[in-house]
């Protein structure tokens, strides 16, 4: 590997930017407007939401009301204390604790009858809020078991919901949105950049002057990365800075984690777009790939709904997106504010994608002289 | 095996490329000497930029041999000693002239002061001196032809591929290519080239005249000539191919 042949590689794609200024405006305009026009316009529906119900009651108001839970937005398991339910939301293996505190159903019944000393009579739910979406809808499916369980009593029931989020303190639909948008952006361009750009040096013959030279289809390949590394870096900062000035997105753990993840998630894309491009032979038929590219990303990699929340004969499918780590290893750096020992899976993960395409991407352009 | 021998620069035996059931490239046989200008003249279609493309290792022989350099067509160690100019312009549109040729200059490895050097030269040879910082996309056709021949000689190749190099160059530029063949010859490189244009093929000391992928004569333009007992190349062409049809 020689390191100047990579570079001049590099500097030969960014100078060609310098003069391209549609690419630049595509670069620069189109993250920011998907941000706006998804952030506006989208609004969905989840279902198979883990969570862990707490009942240290056990009395009929609460059986009542665990009995009236949502089954379909629900997936509810039974856990002995609330702190290892907490626990649970905190290692992300359910998106949220609903505890029933001791004594309830006999608290409410003694405010039904007037005693205003009765105990609580409030149901905690200590959710994962790095995915808004997710922990409204589990408040919202707790608000209406409360609601039908009055219904069926035939009275009105002086219980409240109080929402203790675990993380995401304070967080809204754009915090939880912009971290996936972001891995969204630079996937997408990235991937489509570099197919386009390599459908280019295939039809220009650029491609095959460079195989005539002493250039190694490694270098080649690593020039790309190294550009479209940097290239997918500066649009997260981007991002970084529009979402925090103009939609005050909380970001609380720190920015160069999601800076490594948003490098590897480009590198992923570059090594997919040279791939994708040795099955197009012009540029007119590489633009067919961007529904393949934009639908499995768009609804498996779990930017607008958790992949929890996807029913599970489609789950496998995301696990093989690369962006479904990105997405969720974003969240976790910038809502969870985990550090690299809760994200190593995440990384580790895209790491072996990106190794595993630039070692295809690498054997695609050998096998372009057979 | 063929063995490499110093003073042979390019040197095929029985080199065959199929497409599919198409013979692109049949049975080539080629000794071509250090320092010739070598023109594989034939018409559209009939193998040259095929056998050209396995000489610089980017299309793979179906069977057969290609040794260029004593080393095999396309390894690693010969690359830097090859220049190849393809039938296409195969620049990057959206670069400068001289991105293109920095870009080309570091991948040969070349220093920073020799590439500037040799750009120098070879601009002025070329006359595009004052188009030196022009984007590749604001020039002629015969412009950008100038500039990919430019590329394909800044690292000072020993052996020269050019493909089709004065398709839609104007006939003066085309005298003045022939000029610096002439002079790249006199310094020793080995120049293969392969055009349409039969009255060009003059100016080789070596012509193979291809058909079909086959290699139909070879000699010296006079002596091709001669043995077809024609006037003229294109005449001498005409009739070597009625006689295999024959």
């Amino acid at each position: 590997m020689n390191p100047r042949r990579a570079f001049a590689v590099t500097r030969r794609i960014l100078t060609g930017l310098h003069h391209d200024r549609r690419t630049i405006a595509l670069i620069v305009i189109a993250p920011i407007l998907s941000m706006f026009i998804f952030g506006i316009a989208f609004s969905g529906s989840v279902s198979n939401v883990a969570v862990g119900v707490v009942n240290q009651d056990d009395g009929l108001v609460s059986l009542g009301i665990i009995s009236n839970l949502d089954d379909d937005t629900l997936d509810i398991h039974y856990v002995d204390d609330v702190e290892a339910a907490v626990v649970e939301v905190e290692d992300g293996d359910s998106w949220a604790a609903i505890v029933f505190p001791p004594g309830f159903t006999a608290s409410v019944m003694a405010k039904v009858n007037g005693d205003s000393n009765a105990g609580s009579t409030a149901i905690t739910v200590r959710a994962d809020k790095s995915n808004v979406n997710v922990a409204i809808e589990v408040i919202r499916a707790v608000t209406d078991a409360a609601m039908q369980t009055m219904t069926q009593q035939g009275r009105e029931l002086p219980i409240s919901v109080e929402d203790e989020p675990v993380y995401g303190e304070g967080a809204d639909f754009m915090d939880f949105f912009v971290p996936g948008i972001m891995a969204f952006a630079v996937f997408l361009l990235t991937t489509l950049l570099t197919l386009l750009s390599f459908v280019g040096e295939r039809t220009s013959g650029t491609l095959e002057r460079l195989r005539a030279s002493p250039i190694r289809e490694s270098e080649i390949v690593v020039g790309y990365a190294i550009a479209f590394g940097v290239i997918g870096m500066l649009q997260a900062s981007l991002l970084l800075v529009i979402a925090t000035l103009v939609f005050d997105i909380t970001i609380v753990g720190n920015p160069f984690l999601a800076y490594l993840i948003i490098a590897l998630l480009a590198v992923v894309s570059v090594s997919l777009g040279i791939l994708l491009s040795s099955a197009a032979k012009r540029e007119a038929q590489a633009v067919q790939f961007i529904p393949l590219i934009i639908l499995p990303t768009f609804l498996l990699a779990g930017i607008f709904w958790p992949i929890e929340a996807i029913p599970s004969w489609l789950r496998p499918l995301s696990y093989v997106i690369p962006p479904s780590y990105a997405v969720e290893g974003m969240r976790s750096v910038m809502l969870r504010g985990w550090g690299f020992g809760g994200i190593w899976i995440e990384v580790v993960a895209l790491l072996g994608f990106a190794l595993v395409f630039l070692f295809l991407s690498v054997k695609s352009l050998q096998r372009t002289s057979a | 095996m063929i063995a490499g021998n110093g003073q042979i620069a390019v040197e095929t035996r029985q080199l065959v490329k199929r497409f599919g059931r198409f013979t692109a490239v049949d049975r080539l046989d080629l000794s071509i000497q250090r320092g010739e200008t070598y023109g594989m003249l034939g018409p559209n279609g009939s193998g040259k930029t095929t056998a050209i493309k396995m000489l610089c290792g980017l299309l793979k022989p179906t069977s057969g041999e290609a040794l260029v350099l004593g080393e095999k067509a396309g390894h690693r160690s010969v690359r830097p000693r090859v220049g190849y100019m393809p039938q296409d312009i195969a620049l990057y549109v959206d670069l400068t002239v001289h991105d293109n040729i920095r870009l080309y200059g570091e991948i040969y490895g070349m220093s920073r002061g020799d590439i500037e050097r040799e750009e120098h030269e070879l601009l002025s040879f070329v006359d595009l001196e004052e188009w030196r910082n022009a984007s590749i996309s604001t020039l002629s056709g015969g412009m950008q032809h100038r500039v990919s021949l430019a590329c394909s000689l800044l690292h000072r190749p020993e052996v020269l591929f050019l493909d089709e190099p004065t398709v839609g160059v104007d006939p003066e530029l085309r005298a003045s290519f022939w000029e610096y063949f002439e002079a790249l010859r006199e310094r020793g490189v080995t120049v293969i080239i392969t055009t349409h244009y039969m009255d060009e093929a003059n100016n080789c000391s070596r012509i193979g005249l291809l058909r079909n992928g086959q290699l139909i004569a070879e000699g010296s333009p006079r002596e091709v000539v001669e043995s077809a007992g024609a006037a003229n190349l294109e005449e001498a062409f005409l009739r070597l191919a009625q006689r295999r049809q024959s």
